[in-house]
């Protein structure tokens, strides 16, 4: 990213949480460690950067109970971790860390959510980057097809030159995990849009039709809730490109949440929404009214489905009217739908009308 | 005592076997599987009762082998090292249906249900054609006696053959006294709820003084080891108390009596009869047509027929005084069918007067008359006349008008006054000493041996009576980890120590438990009604000299208020000690927690945290106060396998900011024969089973320690011990001392140890029959913590 700190800018950081717990001990008080609060109800719409960003309020955990004090300690194991990688030039994924842990006596991580968590808090509190910790997910990045060129470092330092049809198979191009300009570069693309795809299904339907060059686009594997570099490479060719995207995604209340963290950026990553959301990326579907238009089949809005929506009727970044619609509209007919059950009318049929006429509509077909 | 009776006069008619092939029902054989398991308990009770009698510990060995499954022939061998039976009387015990001494006697035992061991011969001859082989040995002999036992049905005598002199050798030990029955039975072994395993482990629940094995057909051996050395007590037989006596029991006892007079019948054959009772008995169940010399003088065989029906009216107290009729002295006389008296009401009111006005306006004296009778449930004749007299004489007979009425109603509120009660012949309640409770301690570990589970909370309650007989409810619930979480807790029923294994639905203990509201005690309870769920047992005793059953199959205990509430109250008070279980097991997990946070987590953090930043490691006893802010105690009891003693280790530490004094107060099993030792710190005793340390001031950071020994225990006998504090702030892992409750148990203990004066004096123990009599405040029934230990 473009933002990398240097490594003893990092250590300076990650000093001052420390230096937190122990001047608390020092005065004689419980140890603490303040962090933003990362609830919907603390992100704000950042107008200059056109996202959406942690608000003012912080939360402080301080070690009066056992499972908060366990998780001060945590933090420190990890400080210390990520400072002996940082002097031995090595990095590791959340997950080594996780095993690593085993050995960190009381400091030891109960689940690996636990530690990809406590990764996160340390990012936000430092406003550092988990680059800068030298730590990777172990969640590699989706899969692209269309014709566009990239050029990446592989792992013996040589840039290699990657056309993500021509070069491919037919499961396209792997994204990294890193995307930044030191390891990939978007060299150049002949396609009119970005479409990004919810579920692998749909994703190889459109292949093996020729969507990508019946339609001049880039298809973008979204693997669920997409991971950041899934949704950094977006930004990137969305801004580098100047290409319009549009997602594609199931009709339910957890596809409008994978559309939410690709175009106003996601709760848990609020800190960094302005490397990994796009603002200009467009819902194409599937749209509530449209499991009534097609006469989709559907499914009955499960109690979960029905508190997420209620849940994100009170969410800063579906406030606009549009959202609301789709969102109040759902309720009402107590449906949901995927993607995939637009086979009722023949493979083809996303292909040939569903696709076509709801580009239609955004003047992209 | 029914089935005795009938089996009596029918053995008369029919031959045995015909009898146990009609009846097989209720004797416990209906099906191939309960016949297996009858015959067990039938075989186990025996052995139970005789080493009892004998008060031997008793060892029993059970096994079941199948002979032949096509056919579902299965052999059991029940041995046991009781006092044996003496060669000549083992053809009358296996031999003689229903004629032992237990029918007769009213005190608790086994044998109330079941037909006995001879059952198990029968059923053996009716379905194998074979005998049943015995071996036994007395003490006084060196060699067993072995013979095969069958019934001669025709003569319905016992037949011997195949007798022999044997060395009798257990485990290549000579067996010094015993006896050991094998029999072949068409049965049917099975595993689950209702099976020989289980029988025999409930059998060891409530007798934890025997040791008890078991071999199934597959070999697998189950051991239920003893836990007490203590036999259960002695039980004195009682004569039967009048309130449990039936009409034909009482013509049966009146031809056999020896007792010259009635009253001397009444005041001897019976318990809870005084003379002054016998006498007023006899008067009031004189009828009109009874012979001219008194009934209390008459001799017990020239009852008559009605008189007898008449006498039992009196027992029930549906015969009895009345008393008090406008204030005049008590006079005897007796009411038929009484109802409740009382009637109109306590005192004739100004309502009274109202309803008088509006029933009796524009009406005559026949209306006046009728309506007094109808409202009074006793009154006199003459007393009525009296009455009419007056109203006759003062208003004429009607009808009235308003002011007449109003002087009508006045002359009926002087002169009837409904205050009249009814009264019973007083009797004493039964002695209770006939009852052998297993007693809080031993369920404790007889539960805890049968399941591995954490917490164990008994009860014994203290004797009651219901319709004169004596009887006592105890009750145990175990908790924990290693039973089922969400299916419905385990019940274990039992009357007067048998395991009640069938019917369970509509037996009486089953409704006390399910009426129990378990919710609030941390059961989980669906629609707040019936069996609650979760990880526990629930263990029901009732104890009693008459246990009623809902049918002769013996499986369930019919209803009975007095019972039914005694159990409910025993259910509700152990619910409240699983409550506090489980609120202190909270607190303990947090205090547990919160000294993990302080001893380990802390120090980890100021450790890692200097050795980031490069600097010297804080002091954290400040953080450490700020944190716990509180004073917190712990208690550790353990088992000392070298002393043989329980050992008790108290910690009080202060993490506040002050300074702070307490008194420290811990229970200790005193009652039950414990003593105190290596109590260093010294202290006092508080009440009986309390002592108190008084501690130094503990200073900010300060610790203190408690450690004090009990002898005299066995291991498991004492778990956990609570403690208690005096002073001012909470401590955590202990209470507060509930001062009106110590100054209560004192008040009691100090009644108790005072000479008892009056123990002669009826009229102060006099209970009337039919409020249930509240239970004696006996010292046991009260606690600090409700009997939980």
């Amino acid at each position: 990213m473009s933002r990398v700190r240097s490594n003893e800018q990092t250590k300076e950081h990650l000093h001052k949480v420390v230096a937190e717990m122990y001047d608390k001990m020092v005065k004689g008080e419980a140890p603490t460690m303040t962090l933003p609060v990362r609830t919907k109800n603390n992100i704000t719409f950042d107008s200059k950067l056109g996202v959406y960003k942690y608000g003012k309020r912080k939360s402080v955990r301080d070690a009066t109970s056992l499972g908060s004090a366990k998780q001060l300690l945590r933090a420190l194991h990890v400080v210390e971790f990520i400072e002996d990688m940082i002097d031995s030039g090595k990095s590791s994924t959340l997950r080594e860390m996780y095993y690593i842990s085993e050995g960190w006596g009381y400091g030891k991580f109960g689940s690996q959510n636990d530690s990809n968590n406590l990764a996160e808090d340390l990012e936000v509190i430092t406003k550092c980057m988990r680059e800068d910790f030298k730590l990777r997910p172990e969640e590699d990045g989706s899969r692209i097809i269309g014709n566009l060129t990239i050029n990446e470092l592989n792992r013996r330092g040589e840039w290699m030159r990657i056309n993500a049809r021509d070069d491919v198979g037919d499961s396209g191009y792997g994204v990294p995990y890193n995307v930044e300009s030191e390891k990939l570069e978007l060299l150049e693309h002949d396609i009119d849009f970005i479409m990004a795809i919810e579920t692998g299904g749909m994703f190889d339907r459109l292949i093996e039709n020729g969507f990508d060059e019946d339609y001049r686009c880039g298809l973008v594997h979204l693997k669920g809730q997409p991971a950041r570099s899934t949704r950094r490479i977006i930004k990137r060719m969305s801004e580098e490109w100047d290409l319009p995207v549009v997602v594609f995604t199931d009709a339910d209340p957890w596809s409008f949440r994978i559309f939410a963290s690709i175009a106003f950026g996601a709760i848990k990553t609020a800190h960094i929404s302005e490397y990994l959301a796009t603002p200009s990326a467009t819902y194409l579907g599937v749209t509530s009214d449209d499991i009534l238009a097609y006469d989709l089949p559907s499914d009955e809005l499960s109690k979960q489905d029905i508190q997420a929506l209620e849940s994100q009727k009170s969410d800063p970044r579906f406030t606009d009217g549009w959202w609301r619609e789709q969102i109040e509209m759902m309720l009402e007919i107590g449906k949901k739908s995927e993607q995939q059950s637009l086979a009722k009318y023949g493979l083809d049929f996303v292909t040939d009308t569903y696709l076509p006429e709801k580009l239609g509509e955004l003047g992209l077909a | 005592m029914g089935i005795a009776d009938d089996l009596a006069s029918k053995q008369k008619q029919a031959s045995i076997s015909e009898f146990f092939e009609k009846n097989k029902h209720f004797l416990g054989f209906d099906t191939l599987q309960r016949s297996l398991i009858t015959a067990i308990k039938e075989g186990v009770d025996n052995s139970l009762d005789a080493c009892e009698e004998a008060r031997i510990l008793p060892t029993i060995r059970v096994e079941v082998k199948k002979v032949d499954s096509k056919r579902d022939i299965i052999e059991i061998v029940i041995v046991d090292n009781g006092p044996g039976i003496p060669r000549d009387s083992i053809e009358k015990v296996f031999g003689q249906l229903l004629f032992g001494s237990r029918f007769h006697a009213i005190r608790q035992s086994r044998g109330q249900q079941g037909i006995g061991i001879t059952g198990v011969v029968m059923y053996n001859q009716l379905t194998t054609g074979g005998t049943t082989n015995v071996v036994s040995k007395i003490a006084s002999e060196s060699m067993a006696v072995s013979m095969d036992i069958g019934l001669d049905t025709k003569r319905n005598k016992a037949k011997k053959s195949n007798e022999s002199r044997v060395l009798w050798n257990e485990d290549e030990d000579e067996q010094a006294s015993g006896l050991k029955v094998t029999a072949r039975l068409k049965a049917k072994y099975q595993k689950g709820r209702q099976s020989v395993w289980q029988y025999l482990r409930m059998t060891s629940i409530v007798n934890p003084h025997a040791d008890i094995t078991f071999i199934d057909p597959d070999g697998e051996v189950s051991h239920w080891p003893r836990v007490t050395e203590r036999l259960p007590r002695k039980v004195d037989s009682i004569k039967p108390h009048p309130r449990g006596i039936e009409l034909g029991q009482l013509r049966r006892m009146l031809e056999i009596t020896k007792q010259p007079s009635l009253s001397s019948f009444l005041r001897f054959e019976f318990s809870g009869v005084s003379t002054r009772a016998a006498k007023e008995m006899c008067e009031v169940a004189e009828l009109a047509e009874s012979p001219k010399i008194h009934l209390h003088k008459r001799k017990p065989s020239g009852i008559k027929k009605e008189e007898i029906r008449s006498l039992v009216e009196v027992f029930q107290g549906q015969k009895g005084f009345i008393k008090g009729y406008r204030g005049s002295k008590e006079k005897h006389t007796y009411v038929e069918g009484a109802k409740k008296p009382g009637m109109p009401g306590e005192k004739v009111s100004d309502l009274m007067h109202k309803t008088i006005m509006s029933e009796l306006t524009g009406k005559g004296i026949d209306d006046a008359i009728a309506y007094v009778k109808n409202h009074t449930d006793f009154y006199w004749e003459e007393s009525i006349q009296e009455l009419e007299e007056k109203i006759l004489s003062k208003v004429g007979e009607g009808p009235w008008d308003e002011n007449q009425t109003d002087l009508v109603s006045k002359y009926m509120r002087r002169e009837w006054d409904p205050r009249v009660t009814f009264q019973e012949v007083k009797l004493l309640n039964p002695p209770t000493d006939c009852l052998s409770p297993i007693e809080e301690m031993l369920i404790k570990k007889g539960l805890s041996k049968a399941i591995d589970s954490r917490f164990v909370s008994t009860i014994t309650r203290s004797p009651n009576v219901s319709h004169g007989n004596p009887f006592q409810i105890e009750v145990g619930l175990i908790f924990g980890k290693g039973m089922p979480a969400d299916s419905h807790v385990e019940v274990l029923r039992f009357a007067n120590r048998v395991p009640l294994m069938y019917q369970q639905g509509g037996c009486l203990l089953t409704k006390a438990i399910e009426e129990v509201s378990w919710k609030q005690y941390g059961l989980e309870q669906p629609g707040g009604k019936g069996l609650p769920k979760g990880p526990a047992a629930v263990l029901v005793h009732l104890a009693s000299t008459n246990v009623q059953f809902t049918s002769e199959a013996k499986e369930a205990l019919a209803d009975n208020e007095v019972v039914f509430e005694e159990a409910k109250k025993a259910m509700q008070e152990m619910g409240r000690n699983l409550k506090k279980h489980l609120a202190k097991r909270k607190k303990l997990e947090k205090t547990r927690e919160k000294f993990e946070l302080i001893n380990d987590i802390l120090p980890a953090i100021a450790e890692k945290s200097a050795g980031i930043l490069e600097r010297p490691i804080p002091d954290l006893s400040k953080s450490i106060t700020s944190i716990m802010s509180a004073v917190i105690a712990e208690c550790d009891t353990t088992w000392n396998k070298e002393t043989k003693n329980t050992d008790v280790e108290i910690r009080i530490f202060n993490y506040t900011s002050r300074s702070r004094a307490y008194s420290i107060l811990a229970k200790w099993p005193e009652k039950e024969g414990a003593t105190l030792e290596n109590n260093e710190v010294g202290g006092r005793k508080e009440v009986t089973g309390v002592w108190t340390w008084k501690l130094p001031t503990l200073e900010p950071g300060q610790q203190y320690k408690i450690t004090y020994s009990l002898g005299g225990l066995e291991k498991g006998d004492w778990t956990e011990t609570e403690i208690f504090y005096r002073g001012s702030g909470d401590i955590i892992g202990a209470m507060e001392m509930d001062e009106k409750l110590v100054k209560q148990i004192r008040d009691q203990e100090k009644a108790e140890s005072e000479p008892v004066v009056n123990e002669e004096n009826e009229t102060s123990q006099e209970v009337e029959h039919s409020e249930p009599a509240s239970p004696p405040k006996e010292k046991g029934q009260m606690t600090l913590t409700g009997g939980d230990f």
